[in-house]
């Protein structure tokens, strides 16, 4: 044998129900190395990764660790193999401590916790470089601290292979920074590392070789050295793509919905949002950024109406619209279209059909008792016609639909009703390059028709490309509002972590307030 | 196979015409019987039911599998007892038999509605004069027996108080002239002698079964325990106690041979013979009633329908013997136990009547001192009070 | 070897007949391995079993008036189930509401029975069974949406209040119980079917067709339209899918819930009403488990009306048929019957299963 590979996967194939996840893999680690495993959403890298923590099983294929042959059938036994990974959404206790969420799992640890484990697991993340406060509870973390705490945990067990799932997507700039640091190091220390991701940049940056899925199939494994973003997204996607976005340009129509000085709170009681100010402009796109969690989801509820406003003013068209009832407020043309991470939380009803969807916020406005489905299936057959969503018929449920129509349709509905206002927050989440760029395509003609678009998003350089200025929020206060074509990712990562507070930077202007509201107006003449 | 088939069904068929030609039809009268719990029971009302049927089936020649139809496991609910009643009915039963006190209004409707079956109701009291009628048993006259059973062994003891574990207690009159026909027993042979008396509230309950007559023996120093329940728990508790037992129902002494003396029984097979042998011979269904001769049949000692079990090697010297005398004077009629007359019963067999009347544990008179035996129908329907010398405990 | 379960996107309906037949044929030919054992042909006793025991039957009518007794309660309550659990709210409280329904309308019957004209009687009965009926219902649904109780707790816990407020009306003997025969020694309840009873329309022969059997049939078909038509029956689908896409689109979940609990549970009482119109008396067995029955049927149904309206019947006439086979059998008791229908049910619901995932079976690799 030339080379012992870490890990080698032979001939893998998964399916689910009528879905290959993965058919026919192959992927190697050697050790020491990255790899970053790239593909885009829904390609099955999670799904591959899966069987080597011991979550799925295989159909059929093989798996070597360190040459052998090896069977993995449990969590269990890939920790033993000394298979660590570390998921996207953590898997920690928030109310243990950071060295009890370690501790619980270890199977020697007796019925007595003893004192000794904090030092213990102190020392441990000492000795691989980590800063943690053993002590401290999980809920009371930052996110970050999260995801090292989930580090830890895997090089405790004695990971050598140690898989990363979308590492990054929680992460500012900077955090990112710092967590590339240590994957460099843990590689120096000779332990091989798998990184999942869809982000060219970030795998341009760490990774030794690159190894691409496309739709459960795997395509190639290339050195990274030897390549560029260009080929990779070929590879990826699997043909030529353009990767820039539009952004028209237009001429400004007064403010259609100002916020003046609103707070907000989260289900547990907490401060969401804090006091803040902005406007949304007619025929522009506001971006939103922020770290996952910092008030985005409350903001959107509460502008539709679902959430209760605090203190503060909503002035939707000059005229203060807090304390609507939800109905109201769509009926003032405000829409929402919120992406949650399940995708179906909310907007769509997902067992119903595309038809009853398109009713679900006009349903009341048909006369008598009864539903018009004429109309439903009128509006569903024109999204479809209109937004090209792939369904076997407008009576398919929508929960059958791929992540890119099912957004499809919820925005097709938004936009149908012919709103003034797009509240929309993820709305690219899970989909892959194509769907994405038919969605900004969407937005973007809707900012041409005058409408103002509010755009929650994750990725800083789709903002940067599609939105005309970006609002950045930390702990629920704005930290700025910044011309896309003006800033940097650095410069919003800053802000995205509250190191740079752009809010009061000009004093004769105060912030997020616009000059020429007709409120304003008002309220001067009064 | 088809020839086999054919041959054996007209043999079948010659068999059957012959033997209606001279008999009653028995080859094809059908008894139906709704019951409150599985047939397949292997102890318990049901169970004693199911035997009496079965056993006066078999002694009159009626094939089980064949001839009886039942509904089983029908709870006390009107619709659900009229509902069993056209199954049976469609079944073509002859003569049905509701076992289950709530089924009462039911087979007194079903009886209007059917007048061509008979309708035979245990427990109840309600008849007609043509094809329902009720049927229960003068069991005091059993318990009396196993009273004197009691009190000779508390006088052997010398322990004066008996315990009696009741399903209920004054609320009905059956529970309530059991208790006082074995008190009675008891106290003509042991005057000094109490009766404590534990409620279930329940006709089957076995857990307190077994824990009411620990109570009895422990804060009530009882050396004997009655009981009026299905199980045999109170004799098993007995024998762990090491005291002795009066059981009920079935001969509980394989259940707890050192404690158990002899037990009140049923005989139901007795009723049964007698009442389908009314029903075959009657011709009608109209002419049943008048063919038993009365709308409530209440069998007792006399007619083999109640009775105590064979007596244990526990019972006192000289058991048998006075049983055996009192259970003849009631066979005869001489005698009857709700009477203004009672017994006085010495150890070595001595036989007195004293009149006496017949007082209840509050000290109202019910019978004159003389007086003549109560109604039957107190007895069934009205009796709610113990007799001198019970306690409720 | 090892095997995984993998979910199936669509089963085509043929299949699924298929499954569920398949699912029936194994269960009675379990069934029959049993009856074997007990000596007891199982050709014949099937055969008694799916006729009921109507042919050679010089009554069968009355298996058929038995047989639609049974299966009105039984329709109707899970009709009325399956509107609270479009919504995902867990109402097993079938038993008791039934319960409270039955105790209102036989209230009604004897306090103002004997004064009202009997149509005016039963129209009354029917509506202070729905109002109490659905006001327990209307209770628990009021806890959820104010407390965020946890209803599947709740109306199972009540089912047995309102059964101990039953018995304890059984066997209360007192002067103010006007429930109780007071010409009975022991403690039976009272009939009062001479005062007011359902009326029967007489159909040739002996057979008659009872109201209830077409009111039954009318209002399934009122909340088959219900369901599918109305705003309601469109706000009850989005809820139950997804609350917080209802409460999106400007619906008021809560007010929502209220109603539709209500409703259902008072179509429950409603079933009762039916039943004790009928029967014209109480009993502590009132319900004949029709609460939970109701249950599997829905869930059988998949909550699709019409198709309720198929498995009661099936299922009906499985309890009824395997009373009347068991009663010819001296050795089948009804303890058996209900052993054949459990399975019968296991199965089907095994089958359901297989509709929507399937088994495979992997072979391991070398090791």
């Amino acid at each position: 044998m030339a080379q012992q590979y870490a890990i080698e996967l032979k001939g893998i194939t998964k399916t689910f129900g009528s879905v290959v996840a993965n058919n026919n893999v192959e992927l190697n680690v050697r050790p020491g190395e990255i790899l970053a495993l790239l593909g885009e959403n829904g390609s099955g890298k999670t799904t591959l990764m899966n069987m080597l923590s011991g979550i799925y099983k295989p159909d059929s294929g093989h798996i070597f660790v360190d040459g052998k042959e090896v069977s993995i059938d449990s969590p269990e036994d890939s920790k033993r193999l000394g298979i660590g990974m570390v998921h996207q959404h953590f898997k920690l206790v928030d109310v243990f401590s950071a060295a009890d969420n370690i501790w619980m799992g270890r199977d020697k640890s007796g019925l007595v916790l003893g004192r000794d484990r904090y030092d213990e697991i102190e020392n441990m993340a000492k000795k691989f470089g980590f800063e943690i406060d053993p002590r401290k509870k999980v809920y009371n973390m930052a996110v970050s601290e999260k995801q090292t705490l989930e580090i830890i945990k895997v090089l405790y067990y004695g990971a050598k292979i140690i898989i990363l799932d979308e590492p990054t997507a929680v992460l500012t700039v900077q955090e990112i920074d710092k967590l590339f640091n240590v994957l460099r190091r843990m590689k120096a220390e000779g332990h091989s590392i798998i990184i999942i991701t869809h982000k060219l940049n970030e795998v341009m940056d760490i990774s030794d070789r690159v190894a691409i899925l496309r739709k459960g199939e795997y395509i190639t494994t290339v050195n990274t050295a030897e390549t560029n973003e260009q080929e990779l997204t070929e590879w990826m996607v699997g043909r030529k793509i353009d990767l820039n976005i539009d952004r028209p340009h237009m001429e400004k129509t007064r403010p259609l919905l100002e916020l003046r000085d609103v707070s907000i709170r989260s289900d547990e009681g907490a401060v969401a949002i804090d006091g803040v100010n902005f406007y949304i402009r007619g025929g522009e796109i506001l971006g939103v950024a922020g770290i996952a969690g910092c008030g985005q989801k409350e903001l959107c509820e509460a502008i539709a109406g679902l959430r209760p406003i605090e203190k503060g003013q909503m002035i939707h068209k000059g005229e203060n619209i807090v304390g609507l009832s939800p109905r109201a407020i769509l009926e003032k043309g405000i829409s929402m279209s919120f992406i949650p991470e399940d995708r179906l939380g909310m907007g769509l009803a997902p067992s119903l059909s595309i038809t009853d969807n398109m009713l679900l916020k006009k349903y009341a406005e048909a006369k008598g008792p009864f539903v018009d489905r004429k109309q439903g299936k009128a509006d569903a057959e024109q999204v479809i016609r209109e937004l090209e969503v792939v369904t076997p018929s407008a009576e398919t449920p929508v929960r059958r639909l791929s992540g890119g129509n099912v957004q499809k349709v919820l925005l097709g509905r938004e936009i149908k009703a012919g709103p003034n206002v797009i509240i929309t927050a993820y709305p690219v989440r899970g989909l892959d390059i194509n769907s994405s760029y038919a969605i900004y395509n969407i937005l973007n003609q809707q900012k041409q028709a005058g409408v103002g678009v509010l755009f929650v998003g994750e990725d800083l350089d789709v903002m940067i490309a599609l939105c005309d200025k970006i609002m950045v929020l930390c702990h629920g206060k704005v930290m700025g509002v910044v011309h896309a074509h003006k800033t940097t990712k650095e410069e919003l990562g800053l802000m995205m972590t509250g190191a740079l507070d752009l809010v009061h930077k000009y004093e004769d202007k105060p912030a997020g307030l616009a000059r020429d509201t007709r409120f304003g107006e008002q309220n001067e003449e009064g | 196979m088809k020839k086999i088939l054919a041959l054996l069904l007209a043999v079948v068929l010659v068999m059957g015409l012959t033997a209606c030609g001279t008999e009653p039809d028995t080859d094809e009268f059908i008894v139906g019987a709704i019951y409150i719990n599985s047939r397949n029971d292997t102890a318990g009302y049901t169970f004693a039911h199911h035997n009496g049927i079965t056993k006066a089936m078999e002694e009159l020649g009626l094939d089980v599998n064949t001839q009886l139809v039942i509904v089983d496991e029908v709870p006390e609910d009107k619709e659900q007892v009229l509902a069993a009643v056209d199954t049976l009915v469609g079944e073509g039963a002859d003569i049905i038999f509701g076992i289950s006190f709530g089924y009462i209004d039911a087979m007194e409707e079903a009886a209007k509605t059917y007048p061509d079956v008979i309708f035979s109701h245990a427990t109840g009291y309600k008849s007609n004069t043509t094809n329902f009628n009720n049927y229960f048993g003068r069991a005091y006259q059993a318990r009396y027996l196993a009273g004197i059973a009691a009190g000779l062994k508390s006088l052997e003891i010398g322990n004066n108080n008996v315990g009696y574990v009741a399903a209920y207690g004054t609320e009905y009159a059956e529970t309530a002239s059991g208790i006082n026909g074995f008190a009675m027993g008891v106290l003509a042979v042991n005057p000094n002698a109490t009766i404590y008396v534990k409620n279930l509230g329940a006709w089957a309950d076995e857990v307190n079964e077994a824990a009411f007559a620990n109570e009895l023996i422990d804060s009530y120093n009882c050396g004997v325990i009655s009981q009026h329940c299905d199980s045999a728990q109170p004799q098993i508790a007995a024998q762990n106690k090491g005291v002795f037992g009066c059981g009920y129902n079935s001969d509980m002494t394989p259940d707890a041979p050192k404690a158990h003396l002899t037990a009140a029984i049923w005989n139901w097979n007795v009723y049964y013979r007698t009442a389908m042998e009314a029903a075959m011979n009657c011709g009608e269904a109209s002419k049943f009633v008048e063919t038993m001769g009365s709308g409530a049949y209440y069998g007792g000692l006399k007619e083999g329908f109640v009775d105590v079990s064979p007596l244990s090697e526990n019972c006192a010297p000289k058991t048998a013997e006075i049983i055996a005398a009192v259970k003849a004077m009631m066979v005869n009629g001489e005698w009857d136990v709700f009477s203004g007359v009672k017994l006085q019963i010495s150890p070595d067999g001595t036989i007195t009547k004293v009149d006496a009347a017949l007082v209840d544990n509050n000290g109202n008179e019910i019978v004159p001192a003389g007086g003549a035996s109560v109604e039957d129908s107190v007895i069934t329907g009205t009796m709610n009070y113990f007799v001198a010398g019970v306690k409720e405990g | 070897m090892s095997f995984h379960i993998v979910k199936r996107d669509n089963c085509p309906l043929w299949k699924k007949c298929a499954l569920y037949v398949g699912a029936v044929v194994i269960a009675l030919l379990l069934g029959s391995l049993l009856l074997l054992a007990l000596g007891v042909n199982p050709v014949v006793y099937y055969s008694r079993m799916f006729t009921m025991g109507t042919v050679g039957n010089k009554i069968a009518y009355k298996v058929w008036i038995n047989y639609l007794k049974s299966f009105v309660p039984l329709a109707l309550t899970s009709v009325a189930l399956s509107l609270a659990f479009k919504m995902r709210f867990w109402n097993i409280g079938g038993e008791g509401q039934f319960i409270l329904g039955a105790i209102a309308s036989a209230f009604v019957a004897f306090t103002v029975g004997p004064f009202l004209p009997e149509p005016l009687t039963l129209i009354v009965m029917c509506l202070a069974a729905m109002a109490v009926a659905g006001l327990y219902g209307l209770f628990v649904a009021a806890l959820k949406v104010k407390f965020g109780t946890n209803e599947t707790l709740m109306t199972l816990m009540l089912n047995y209040v309102a059964l101990y407020v039953l018995i304890f009306l059984a066997e209360a003997k007192a002067d103010w119980n006007f429930f109780l025969d007071p010409g009975s020694l022991r403690p039976v309840f009272a009939s009062f079917a001479d005062i007011v009873s359902f009326p029967s329309i007489p159909l040739g022969g002996q057979f008659s067709l009872n109201l209830c059997v077409i009111f039954t049939f009318l209002i399934g078909a009122l909340v088959y339209v219900y369901l599918k038509y109305t705003k309601h029956g469109y706000e009850i689908a989005v809820v139950g899918d997804s609350a917080g896409t209802a409460r999106y689109a400007g619906m008021k979940v809560n007010k929502i819930v209220l109603r539709t609990v209500f409703l259902s549970a008072a179509l429950i009482g409603l079933a009762a009403a039916f039943k004790v119109g009928t029967a014209g008396i109480l009993s502590t067995s009132i319900t004949d488990d029709v609460g939970w029955t109701g249950i599997i049927v829905a869930w059988l149904s998949q909550l699709n009306t019409g198709v309720i309206f198929v498995v009661s019947a099936l299922i009906t006439m499985l309890h009824y048929g395997s009373t009347v086979a068991a009663a010819t059998f001296s050795q089948v008791d009804s303890s058996f019957a209900n052993m054949l229908q459990g399975v019968i049910l296991f199965l089907v619901l095994a089958a359901d299963f297989y509709t929507r995932f399937r088994v495979v079976i992997v072979k391991k690799g070398d090791k």
